[in-house]
């Protein structure tokens, strides 16, 4: 402490401000919320994966690979943190001060709190929550999505019939729950909601959360052949979008996209407030953007693939200038990319086999490196030779994909990979905190 | 000895933990492209209980931080007082004095509404350094705008891990610490019952959603007293709502 004394007395001042606030950065399609952005290399990529009975300890866990060039250790899996079961692992957020990470569980609606500022090499499991189903009655956590000092869930389903019926629920950094929210199943702007929900996106300086929709536990737990197969369970998706007013946290107006619309990105750039997304059967890209009169709209911009051999694209990716767009199309296993410039026409300028099956897909900063992983949902992934379980990473020069490094989680006994999240060490500085400890 | 040129420069260009791997960007003030709602017509979450911890006053003597949290409407915020980033602490402090100024052309708003600034330097910000700082920005004797510091290090720490409050020192090539310290840019809004209703961290600092903010907690909290304004003053301020 003597030596902390003392140089805090000479400290010159520098207050960290909250990076470029009003622009997601789709360095892995973070909130706007969320400080220090990784503009430069990463250091890690963690991986939430999902347990495979009898492959490994057959736990869901947080893998973390070695992504820098420099490390000896590139490309390698520096660390494997398993959660103790296996619940559908699937999506991750960092919350506001991206010191923690919350990952979510489809199946057992579990929520796991890993510290990865301390030691972004060695996360540590530091929550489990598991009041979601009790207090919501909302199942199926899918969106981590930070406000400051609070997460926002959005849900994909309910614990009464395991419909997609679901909300919002919000939590504190601590993880008590602070407020729930119904998707809207009313009329709202002359359509009527259905009620379900998927992934969460805000836009600060429209005072807005977006939000899209997908499906019930029923349809995602359920085999995908045997789903596909049931034409009334194949009528319990999402066709709806929601835009709600971020104050109060109340919807304000219901928008029409058929066909499971799933991730949503917002332009980056400061003053551009449209926002894209795709929706999975229809294999169509959607833009939602301002309208006459305060209100919202969305209009099918493009097509992905040949919709009519289903593609289902899956993961989508912004670039930071909100000129082009990363999507994975898990069927055929394609990555494709969209030149976004002019967003009411998008084109499919390039395209690569990446995969087997393919489904999340997250950039760097400087769109220089792609990262691909193969899962999708337990009972939706490909089966025998087609099954493959991977992360892959490419260099894109603006003109194609190049191999960089992957790791078959198959292989190494890890289990199904799916969302990912980067972090970089703390070159040169540490917090008041462990200083004050030293 | 604070460096002032330097510390400017550094401002501009660093000002996060991760600094070899995260730019931060350029300097951009939070965009606002909607009409507030009105005050009243929404509520806000109670986000957390504010914990109590004692700190030091202006004059160096020992206060309870809950004295500073509850009975009023308070916005609270993290500083230190030699800080010069255009859209730190600089910032924060420019958008509460115009606050201030707001909130006493509403005469008995201002009896209930407080600002409490909490310095993340306890051993730079003396006492001593609280009052000449305070002196200079809370000159209004209407208005309780209150400087607040700890004895220690180890004595601020839960008052910063209780509100979620990130500080870093950068270290020396030798793992000494240096010359810069970082802290992300937050404003608690907190009712009078202690509780935090809304946060704001940079993309939020929009004044006149905070100020409406405030209005629908002074709404929400009061008992009618005389003097006070009706709900329906409050009502029109803002204009429509926006989807």
């Amino acid at each position: 402490m003597r030596r902390l004394s003392v140089c805090l007395s000479l400290t010159v001042g520098l207050c960290a401000w909250v990076a470029a606030a009003p622009a997601i950065a789709d360095e892995t399609c973070n909130s706007p919320y969320i400080s220090n952005l990784i503009k430069g290399q990463e250091d890690f990529v963690h991986v939430w994966t999902l347990g495979v009975e009898g492959l490994g300890d057959g736990s869901d866990k947080l893998v973390t690979i070695d992504a820098n060039p420099s490390s000896k250790t590139y490309g390698k899996i520096i660390n494997s943190l398993s959660v103790g079961g296996r619940g559908e692992a699937h999506h991750m957020g960092f919350t506001d001060d991206r010191k923690y990470l919350w990952a979510g569980g489809l199946e057992d609606s579990r929520i796991y709190v890993f510290d990865v500022g301390t030691d972004p090499a060695k996360p540590k499991l530091i929550r489990t929550i598991t009041d979601l189903p009790a207090k919501t009655t909302y199942v199926g956590p899918h969106t981590f999505y930070a406000l400051p000092g609070r997460m926002l869930i959005g849900n994909l389903s309910n614990s009464a019939d395991h419909g997609g019926v679901t909300g919002l629920a919000l939590y504190n950094n601590k993880g008590v729950l602070i407020g729930h929210y119904a998707m809207p199943t009313s009329t709202l702007g002359g359509v009527k909601g259905d009620g379900y929900g998927y992934d969460v996106a805000v836009n600060p300086a429209k005072n807005v959360i977006l939000t899209s929709s997908f499906a019930g536990y029923q349809n995602y737990m359920r085999n995908l052949g045997d789903l596909i197969k049931d034409s009334e369970a194949m009528k319990h998706f999402g066709a709806t979008m929601v835009v709600w007013n971020l104050k109060s946290m109340q919807p304000t107006q219901v928008l029409s996209v058929p066909g499971a619309p799933l991730e949503i990105r917002w332009s980056l750039v400061p003053g551009q407030n449209w926002a894209i997304t795709a929706a999975a059967l229809t294999s169509k890209l959607w833009l939602v953007k301002p309208a006459a009169g305060g209100r919202w709209s969305a209009k099918e911009v493009g097509t992905i693939g040949d919709p009519s051999k289903i593609p289902l694209p899956v993961d989508i990716s912004i670039t930071a200038d909100g000129r082009g767009l990363w999507v994975n199309t898990f069927m055929d296993g394609t990555t494709h990319y969209f030149d976004i410039s002019d967003p009411e026409h998008p084109k499919d300028v390039y395209t690569k086999h990446t995969g087997s099956q393919v489904n999340m897909i997250s950039q760097s900063w400087d769109g220089k490196r792609i990262y691909i992983t193969s899962s999708l949902l337990a009972n939706w992934d490909k089966t025998g030779a087609d099954n493959q379980q991977f992360l892959r990473v490419f260099n894109w020069d603006g003109h194609a994909l190049a191999p960089a490094f992957e790791v078959d989680f198959l292989k190494e006994k890890l289990g199904r990979p799916h969302h990912m999240k980067f972090t970089a060490k703390t070159y040169g500085s540490q917090s008041l905190a462990a200083l004050a400890r030293r | 000895m604070r460096g002032y040129l330097a510390g400017f420069v550094l401002c501009g260009i660093l000002g996060a933990p991760v600094r070899a791997a995260v730019d931060v960007g350029p300097a951009v003030a939070p965009r606002m492209d909607f009409i507030p709602l009105p005050a009243g017509t929404y509520s806000l979450p109670a986000i957390q209980t504010v914990g109590d911890a004692v700190l030091l006053n202006e004059h160096a003597q020992p206060v309870h931080l809950r004295t500073f949290t509850a009975g009023k409407i308070t916005l609270l915020t993290f500083f230190y007082t030699y800080c010069v980033d255009p859209l730190g602490c600089r910032f924060a402090r420019e958008t509460l004095t115009m606050l201030r100024d707001r909130i006493l052309a509403d005469r008995p708003l201002a009896t209930d509404v407080r600002f409490v600034g909490i310095s993340c330097d306890p051993l730079n910000d003396t006492p001593r350094a609280l009052a000449e700082y305070g002196a200079s920005i809370a000159e209004d004797n209407r208005f309780e705008w209150r400087f607040l510091t700890a004895k220690s290090v180890p004595a601020l720490l839960p008052v910063l891990e209780d509100l979620g409050q990130d500080v870093s020192v950068d270290i020396d090539a030798a793992g000494h610490p240096t010359r810069a310290l970082h802290h992300m840019l937050k404003v608690f809004l907190i009712d009078p019952k202690g509780r935090v209703r809304e946060i704001y961290s940079l993309a939020f600092i929009q004044p006149e959603v905070m100020l409406n903010d405030i209005r629908t907690l002074y709404l929400e909290s009061s008992v009618p007293k005389k003097g006070r304004l009706p709900r329906d003053r409050y009502a029109f301020q803002g204009g429509a709502s926006n989807p």
